[in-house]
């Protein structure tokens, strides 16, 4: 599995950025995502669109095979594990449990984002420590949002971060990306059933594509710049 | 009606020699066109007319229902000078418009006719544009006639009382058919009628419109299955159009100038000095936005006399720029497509086209405008945007001295709008399977609608899409299942907030997401795409309604902006929305211009003038005959180019890029960009193309076409981009509206996403099966695609390396539009991006 090293500030600790859209603290055992929205898809029909089932499951499904190939003792989930209230239907409730069910002994820990709190607390069969503020541990401040801190290099989600990149014969992709500075790292939205927010990068920053089963570190200056 | 007793037929040529007198009193007298128009509708039949702008279309049906109701008030005794005697007619007349900047003209020139003739008649619009208190109104106390849009009829059955109000319809008519035939508002518009007929079986449906190469399926369109035996109304009225083109001084450098034709200005400046009025059309808003300040740049003493008219303009300043036509104070108007219709005809001097005139029906549309005294000439100038256009002014007189005008196709049962209209149906009256089957087929797109595609739009609105399973929790619509038999069985909403949420999308057909612009004090502008909108920083300037203004924050779904002090940073919003395609008619007619040039041949001034030009692309290529297939190699710092002339019209030629680029790409990794114009098509790559070996290969084969465009259309962005409209009709994707709730901000998702979805969970979704449909019929159209590639391979093949781009090319490459098409996976793309960016950044630093 390739994977892309971005160390985090001058701390001598290393995350594995994985394709999967999720990034891995070996050290702890730790597999981190950010934006999951399970329960997306049921939220829409709720609200009377009509939205096939499958992509919760499908996500369920990928966030299953990185705790597989990462041996991942523990899972953070860097906020909007969940969509919304109208999405934790008895559906997505039952697909969460036979989930859980299949990782009975991976610790999961939730900071808990803006999505989350509209959904409510998890039901507490399933086992996961909430925490509504940011999350020190070792070297790093995990959040939802990418506030500042004093406590440690910042990891968070939210902001579903993506890069448009320019190549000869006009050709254009549109990528989801981690895209960290001096003081933070942003990890892409976890579920597919999301857009890109598309981010153009300061000089200093670091950006790492997904592009299929890549992750690909990208020299800054190379993605599309701000203007219109 | 019929005229069976004498006395009715006594009261009816009482009625005729007002409406005789009322001509008399402005020294004309009715056209025979109108005189068999008034008798047919009497005779109770429905059809289509068809006469040249300004001949009295309007009056023609106008008068028609007026004067049905003026003869049954006499055979009543009723004296008709007694207006306080006679009866105010209950709701009559729905007059449907295409576009609701014209609904406002159409109420003045009817009721100005009433009042002139003295009937008590009340006209009303209902539109967009009418305040919700003003709607309330029209419920309680209705006009006499309703003048509407097909999405305003459509909320209008989407209310349960509505049937109460239109039982008593004599005439619907819908103004300038040919524009909404071949649209989806067309589609909406017909399902309506099909509702209203139902309601009221002495309807007659009367359709008004311009010359069109398909005149008998306009009718049989507008009118459905139920009346093929509708007339069709003909003015005997001949018309004098001139089309002529300014000259350019060197056309030699000119192709190169950009698309926007600005480099005529001084050219038209001088032109517009010599009339009191003229029009200037373009074919996009943003060009009409740019050659607005352009000449007001130039001419700054014209400010005032001068201005703007495009649909997303605010109504208030349209009806400010119609009223100065109409008065004579404007002398210039820079506009789109708006001023081609209008009932309120105010004619101006002369009428100047920029940029290709697309079609010949619209050129002559547009040449109407002009010159409308009986027996003067109208005429029209066409303003180059790059040389060749020379050539389709040119092509253009030809077809319409050889009378060959497009035609017209109506829009082939659309499902997206099926579901949509099922929902209408539900909210507003409810409906039962059987029943609203039979009237949507009676419409003459659903015609064939098949039983199982009813089933499923009335399952997706009410279960959810699959048929095996239902989705959980989820129903826009449900049969009735309470206490009262008569309704059993019966599909209703499920609640007043969806079927209010319904109403707010129905109007968004043709719109993309759009947001309000207006200033602080909350004075309204117009509208522009959310897209673009989405891209300003507070502070940024950009020009819109000919005026320069600074961008300050979004407020309830509103851009909130004031007048910038400073000159704009040039941006002007651009609209989305399918740019016109040259019609095959012209395509054909500039064919034969290009045989006689590369035959030495060059008539007229267009074609003297343009002549050095095809020289220069005889003496680095070819300038291709019918008989020819031209096949352009060129390298330049973007990579290796192959230029291809089929000469097919851009969306086949869109179709023909991506079969080959899919086939060229089939044994070798590599990926192509594609680009397109309605002469040819580009294909790009980073390396060259195995040209050689694909054309031995097969490349230009009809075997397998079907299977293969289907391969190409998924490999490219196509169907996905095409799905936009779908997923708004069919209510899956939602633009913000205000005062919406909170709750709609969780279920926003872009189409693409909803696209993505559907594909991978879905795959059998007719919905997605549409998009396909419509980029294969209505976008590629596989039966000329397999016609180009026929001509193609018999035709004779050059492949011509040239040092740079020639004037065929060129206005492909500025005109591009790219999609792609790879046999590259995503991270070897990304790659191989990167490392060239880098080299370049390379370069950049040792130089």
């Amino acid at each position: 599995m390739p994977t892309f090293r971005l160390p985090p500030s001058t701390e001598d600790v290393e995350l594995d950025l994985l394709p999967g859209r999720a990034a891995f603290w070996r050290d702890r055992k730790t597999l981190l995502v950010a934006d999951v929205h399970v329960g997306k898809d049921a939220t829409f029909r709720a609200e009377a669109v009509p939205l096939p089932l499958g992509s919760t499951d499908s996500d369920l499904e990928r966030l299953s095979d990185l705790i597989r190939q990462t041996g991942a003792e523990r899972l953070l989930v860097l906020g909007d594990l969940y969509h919304a209230r109208a999405g934790m239907t008895d559906g997505t409730l039952s697909a969460l449990r036979a989930w859980r069910a299949d990782h009975q002994s991976l610790e999961i820990v939730l900071v808990r984002g803006n999505h989350d709190r509209d959904a409510g607390l998890s039901p507490s069969n399933l086992e996961i420590t909430e925490h509504d503020g940011p999350l020190v541990e070792g070297p790093f401040c995990f959040r939802h949002d990418p506030g500042s801190s004093d406590d440690g290099y910042v990891v968070c989600g939210h902001l579903h971060p993506g890069v448009v990149l320019r190549g000869n014969g006009g050709q254009r992709e549109r990528l989801a990306c981690f895209h960290a500075n001096p003081s933070r790292l942003v990890l892409p939205a976890f579920s597919e059933f999301t857009g890109l927010h598309i981010l153009h990068p300061e000089p200093g920053d670091r950006v790492a594509v997904v592009a299929g089963t890549d992750v690909i570190a990208l020299p800054v200056d190379t993605v599309e710049s701000a203007s219109p | 009606m019929t005229t069976g007793s004498s006395s009715n037929g006594d009261a009816w040529h009482h009625a005729v020699t007002r409406i005789d007198d009322w001509f008399a009193d402005r020294d004309w007298a009715p056209f025979d066109y109108q005189r068999e128009l008034w008798a047919a509708h009497r005779d109770g039949d429905s059809g289509l007319v068809h006469a040249p702008t300004g001949t009295g279309k309007t009056y023609a049906v106008w008068f028609a229902v007026l004067l049905e109701w003026m003869a049954e008030q006499i055979a009543a005794g009723r004296d008709l000078d007694a207006y306080d005697e006679l009866p105010t007619p209950p709701l009559s007349v729905l007059w449907i418009t295409p576009l609701r900047a014209l609904s406002h003209n159409t109420v003045d020139a009817l009721q100005r006719a009433c009042r002139e003739l003295r009937l008590p008649w009340r006209i009303e619009g209902r539109t967009g544009d009418t305040s919700y208190r003003k709607k309330k109104g029209q419920l309680s106390d209705p006009p006499s006639a309703l003048i509407t849009t097909p999405e305003s009829l459509s909320i209008l059955l989407s209310y349960p009382d509505t049937k109460e109000h239109l039982q008593n319809l004599r005439m619907v008519v819908v103004d300038e058919w040919h524009e909404l035939m071949g649209s989806k508002r067309g589609v909406q518009a017909e399902l309506g009628i099909a509702r209203l007929r139902r309601w009221n079986q002495n309807l007659r449906t009367w359709g008004l419109s311009a010359t069109i190469g398909n005149m008998e399926e306009a009718r049989d369109t507008l009118l459905g299955e139920e009346e093929a035996d509708g007339r069709l109304i003909t003015a005997d009225i001949e018309k004098d159009i001139q089309i002529d083109a300014l000259l350019p001084e060197d056309v030699h450098r000119f192709p190169w100038a950009g698309n926007l034709g600005l480099q005529m200005l001084d050219h038209v400046l001088e032109e517009l000095e010599t009339v009191d009025s003229a029009l200037v059309f373009t074919n996009t808003r943003a060009q009409a936005e740019q050659w607005y300040r352009a000449i007001l740049d130039a001419r700054g003493e014209w400010a005032g006399y001068i201005a703007l008219h495009y649909g997303s303009l605010s109504r208030k300043q349209r009806e400010v720029v119609e009223d100065g036509l109409a008065n004579g104070r404007l002398r210039c108007v820079v506009c789109t497509s708006t001023l081609d219709l209008g009932v309120d005809f105010t004619p101006v001097d002369r009428v100047f086209q920029v940029g290709s005139p697309k079609g010949v029906a619209r050129l002559l549309q547009r040449a109407g405008r002009s010159g409308h005294q009986p027996g003067a000439t109208s005429r029209v100038t066409g303003v180059p945007s790059h040389s060749l256009q020379l050539v389709e002014y040119a092509a253009a007189r030809d077809a319409m001295q050889a009378n060959d005008i497009e035609a017209r196709r109506p829009v082939p049962k659309p499902i997206d709008l099926l579901v949509q209209h099922v929902i209408t149906i539900a909210v507003g009256s409810g409906f039962f399977p059987n029943e609203l089957y039979e009237e949507v087929v009676s419409a003459y797109s659903y015609r064939n609608l098949k039983r199982a595609e009813f089933d499923w739009a009335v399952r997706c609105a009410s279960t959810g899409g699959s048929a095996l399973k239902a989705y959980e929790k989820y129903h826009r619509i449900e049969k009735y299942d309470g206490d009262l038999d008569t309704y059993r069985g019966m599909y209703v909403g499920t609640s007043d907030r969806l079927a209010r949420r319904h109403r707010m999308m129905i109007g968004t057909i043709t719109s993309d997401s759009s947001v309000e612009v207006r200033y602080k004090n909350g004075r309204t502008i117009g509208q522009v795409e959310e897209t673009f909108i989405s891209r300003l920083k507070h502070g940024d300037t950009f020009n819109f309604a000919g005026k320069t203004l600074e961008f300050l924050r979004i407020e309830d779904m509103k851009a909130v902006v004031r007048k910038a002090k400073r000159r704009p940073d040039g941006v002007v919003p651009r609209w989305l929305g399918g740019r016109l395609p040259l019609s095959n008619q012209l395509s054909t007619w500039i064919r034969r211009r290009l045989d006689e040039a590369a035959d030495g041949t060059f008539r007229g001034p267009e074609m003297s003038q343009v002549r050095s030009l095809l020289e220069l692309q005889s003496k680095w290529s070819i300038v291709p005959t019918h008989a020819d297939f031209l096949v352009e190699r060129v390298q330049s710092s973007e990579g290796f180019h192959l230029f291809m002339y089929p000469f097919a019209g851009r969306p086949v030629h869109q179709g023909l890029a991506s079969l080959l680029a899919y086939r060229m790409a089939e044994d070798v990794s590599i990926t192509f960009t594609m680009s397109y114009n309605d002469y040819g098509f580009e294909l790009l790559s980073p390396e060259p193309a195995p040209l050689r070996d694909a054309i031995a290969g097969g490349l230009f084969d009809t075997d397998n076409l079907s299977r293969e465009i289907e391969a190409s259309l998924n490999e490219s962005e196509m169907s996905r981009r095409q799905f936009r409209e779908i997923a708004r009709v069919a209510g899956l994707v939602f633009t913000g509206y205000p005062g919406q709730p909170k709750s709609i901000g969780k279920i926003q998702a872009s189409s693409g996403l909803i696209f993505d979805v559907l594909e991978e969970y879905e795959a059998d979704n007719p919905l997605l099966e549409q998009a396909r449909r419509e980029v294969r019929e209505r976008q590629l159209e596989e039966d000329r695609l397999r016609d180009a590639l026929d001509r193609i391979r018999d035709a004779r093949l050059h492949v011509i390396d040239v040092p740079r781009m020639t004037p065929l090319a060129f206005p492909i490459y500025i005109d591009r539009l790219r999609d792609r098409i790879s046999s590259e996976s995503l991270a070897q793309r990304v790659r191989r991006m990167q490392e060239e960016l880098e080299e370049a950044a390379l370069r950049e630093g040792e130089a």
